[in-house]
């Protein structure tokens, strides 16, 4: 009879460095005495236990080596539809939706620009929550997620920055104004540069979690800013087309077309940054193995 | 279905601008992302390599 865990095992696992005994595989116990860092780096519950909530065991994923040939594996499940829907995003946004009543056919750059601009700023709070967790409770895997976001949301946010200035300048006429909402995505921009930038200057990979998950938390403050900015400020950017709340203004086929280009971004950055994050599983581990090949 | 003139009104420039840009975007995130792939591969088999050899100056 196979072990269930209650309620109560979660609270009890014995969290401790984990040691590749004999109940792990061969090749496990292999790699264990090439990389001795790796062995009082690694965290596993002691006893196996399983969450009556969820029908797998998915502790087992957080991981880094663990979680590598899952994330190979989920890769194609969203990197396939993405690219099937920016197909049908852009035939349904340039062939099927009318032109604008007020700004003609200029208003077609909102497909990529809104799902960009959205993208970025869900992409930091994605990032922050994620550095956080790295931080608190010493997950490697949260913090190389975090990692692996950045640079997605950093591109997310130049491309919002850029595209906008390509619709601001037939529609505002100019490329570039210190409005409340572009000045603060451009602050946004910086947060991104400054996470990337404080984790690569700094050698020691925890270090470099901890000192980037405190500005990633710090710059969450930036997101209310930059939603609201419209509301709050008498502002040149419009204000919001679509809210949660309320019908949308916009047409109905301009509306799909904006959502399936959404979805579209949301798959593809997902599909991305687990290609980069198992590069950055690699790197670590290698980086491990070099540090423990020196130090015997 | 509407068939759009590529001058797209005469806001062509802006409208193709921003979607190459996003287009040139995703592509150089995907070149670099299979770089970085790539190098990592051939640092791993240069370092397999290395170990192998005896170290020898001379032949």
């Amino acid at each position: 009879m196979g072990h269930r865990g209650s309620a109560q095992d979660i609270g009890r696992i014995n969290w401790q460095p984990f040691d590749f005994g004999p109940r792990e595989a061969t090749k496990t116990r292999r790699r264990s005495t090439k990389n001795k860092e790796q062995s009082t780096t690694f965290l596993r519950p002691k006893t196996k236990v399983q969450s009556p909530f969820i029908p797998m065991n998915l502790y087992k994923y957080s991981s880094p080596v663990n979680f590598y040939p899952l994330a190979g594996r989920l890769i194609p499940w969203f990197a396939i539809p993405a690219a099937i829907l920016f197909t049908v995003g852009m035939f349904v946004g340039f062939f099927i939706a009318p032109a604008d009543f007020q700004q003609g056919e200029a208003y077609r750059i909102i497909f990529i620009h809104v799902p960009a601009a959205w993208l970025g700023m869900f992409l930091y709070v994605l990032m922050a929550i994620y550095a956080g967790i790295g931080w608190a409770f010493n997950a490697r895997l949260s913090s190389m997620m975090a990692s692996s976001i950045s640079i997605t949301g950093a591109m997310f946010t130049f491309l919002s920055l850029v595209t906008g200035a390509f619709w601001g300048k037939p529609t505002w006429g100019t490329w570039w104004v210190w409005d409340a909402r572009m000045t603060s995505t451009l602050i946004l921009m910086f947060l991104y540069i400054g996470f990337i930038s404080l984790q690569s200057s700094i050698e020691d990979p925890r270090r470099a979690d901890r000192a980037g998950a405190v500005l990633a938390i710090v710059g969450v403050i930036n997101i209310p800013i930059i939603y609201f900015s419209v509301q709050w400020w008498n502002t040149l950017h419009q204000g919001a087309t679509i809210r949660l709340l309320q019908k949308p203004t916009i047409h109905g086929s301009m509306l799909y077309a904006l959502l399936i280009m959404l979805a579209a971004c949301w798959l593809y950055s997902v599909a991305v940054v687990l290609i980069r994050v198992r590069c950055i599983i690699l790197e670590r581990e290698q980086n491990a193995a070099r540090f423990a090949e020196a130090t015997i | 279905m509407n068939w759009p003139d590529l001058s797209m009104g005469g806001y062509g420039f802006y409208i193709w601008g921003s979607y190459l840009f996003a287009l040139l975007a995703f592509v150089w995130e995907l070149v670099t992302l299979s770089y970085r792939k790539k190098s990592q591969l051939q640092e791993k088999s240069s370092r397999e390599i290395l170990r192998g050899s005896t170290n020898e100056t001379t032949s």
